[in-house]
């Protein structure tokens, strides 16, 4: 019983730890449909407004790009800057610390990136804003 | 008797020819005295004029210094460092302004003293920052490098730099923030 008890709990601690890393990054990785990157990186020590500007961007893509994240058109990555495993991303993007990027792509080779760290800070407590104004950003490297 | 006459009268004119030329050697002396003097006086006269131009030079000079100084004095540009924060303040956004601070004592104390550099630190939760914060679109943590120069205002908005490098990566915080600075003191 106590090892079922056991069996079941690491389980469900598992699944957890699973699904935390698919609402971390959603890619498809599909080179021949991707048409643009959204990267959002962080550091371990998380602020409110850090929180915000991810929870806004996941908001603007799910209210606008639905459609996109599924087929495998756009790719959303949402990154600790402090993690190894996220050092090569790190170098390529320069993102240190709080760091918001779009990259557009066309059969599988990245353009030129476009830093929108600043414009994050600017605008994150204002919603409709952000919202509204990503999504033009990101609608910009779709059509 | 005859010769005689004729003797007294050569040594008389030679006498009264040797008093003439004593006596014009004299007027040429006095000529001369006259000439030293004039000559003299004009030197003094060159010197004095030549001392009086220099007076001159030197008082239009130190004016023109003087002018010239007040006009660089006004001509000098200022830089304000605006860095807005709420009041719940995380870690970056304290390393920001650490790194700001650390920056202006580092490279710029002496035009801080001289007031050309300034920081203000404001937090936009404050009602008395409300038009500050309005006037930069301030809501929540950023940083503004302000440059005014002849009534004119030049904005440079750094607060992307500072959450990506502040924290992890202070030294290249520093090395940006010094070179916007820097640019924003020249004069052109």
């Amino acid at each position: 019983m106590k090892k079922l008890f056991l069996f079941i709990i690491s389980v469900m601690f598992s699944m957890q730890i699973f699904s935390q890393i698919n609402a971390d990054t959603i890619i498809s990785n599909d080179k021949n449909k991707l048409r643009v990157q959204v990267l959002y990186f962080h550091i371990t020590d998380r602020c409110n407004t850090c929180r915000s500007i991810e929870a806004n961007v996941r908001k603007t893509i799910d209210a606008y790009f639905q459609k996109e994240l599924k087929s495998g058109e756009l790719d959303l990555y949402i990154l600790n800057c402090e993690l190894q495993k996220n050092d090569s991303l790190v170098k390529i993007y320069d993102a240190y610390g709080a760091t918001l990027a779009i990259t557009p792509c066309v059969k599988g080779k990245a353009g030129k990136i476009e830093d929108i760290t600043t414009w994050a800070f600017q605008k994150v407590h204002n919603s409709d804003v952000f919202l509204s104004e990503l999504k033009e950003k990101i609608e910009k490297y779709i059509k | 008797m005859k010769k005689r006459f004729l003797n007294n009268q050569i040594i008389l004119l030679l006498i009264s020819l040797i008093v003439i030329s004593s006596c014009n050697s004299n007027q040429d002396n006095k000529k001369d005295l006259n000439q030293d003097d004039l000559s003299a006086k004009k030197t003094k006269n060159t010197a004095l004029s030549k001392d009086m131009q220099q007076q001159l030079d030197t008082s239009i000079r130190d004016s023109s210094t003087v002018n010239a100084s007040v006009q660089k004095k006004e001509e000098k540009p200022k830089v304000i460092i605006y860095n807005f924060h709420l009041t719940n303040r995380c870690l970056s956004c304290r390393a920001i302004e650490m790194a700001t601070e650390k920056t202006l004592q580092t490279y710029f104390a002496k035009e801080v003293k001289e007031g050309r550099v300034k920081i203000e630190i404001l937090n936009v939760d404050d009602d008395a920052n409300k038009d500050i914060a309005e006037k930069y679109e301030a809501s929540g943590s950023a940083l503004f490098v302000t440059r005014i120069f002849k009534e004119k205002e030049t904005i440079k908005d750094l607060t992307g730099e500072g959450f990506k490098f502040a924290r992890t990566k202070e030294a290249r915080f520093i090395e940006l923030l010094k070179k916007q600075i820097e640019e924003y003191l020249k004069i052109k």
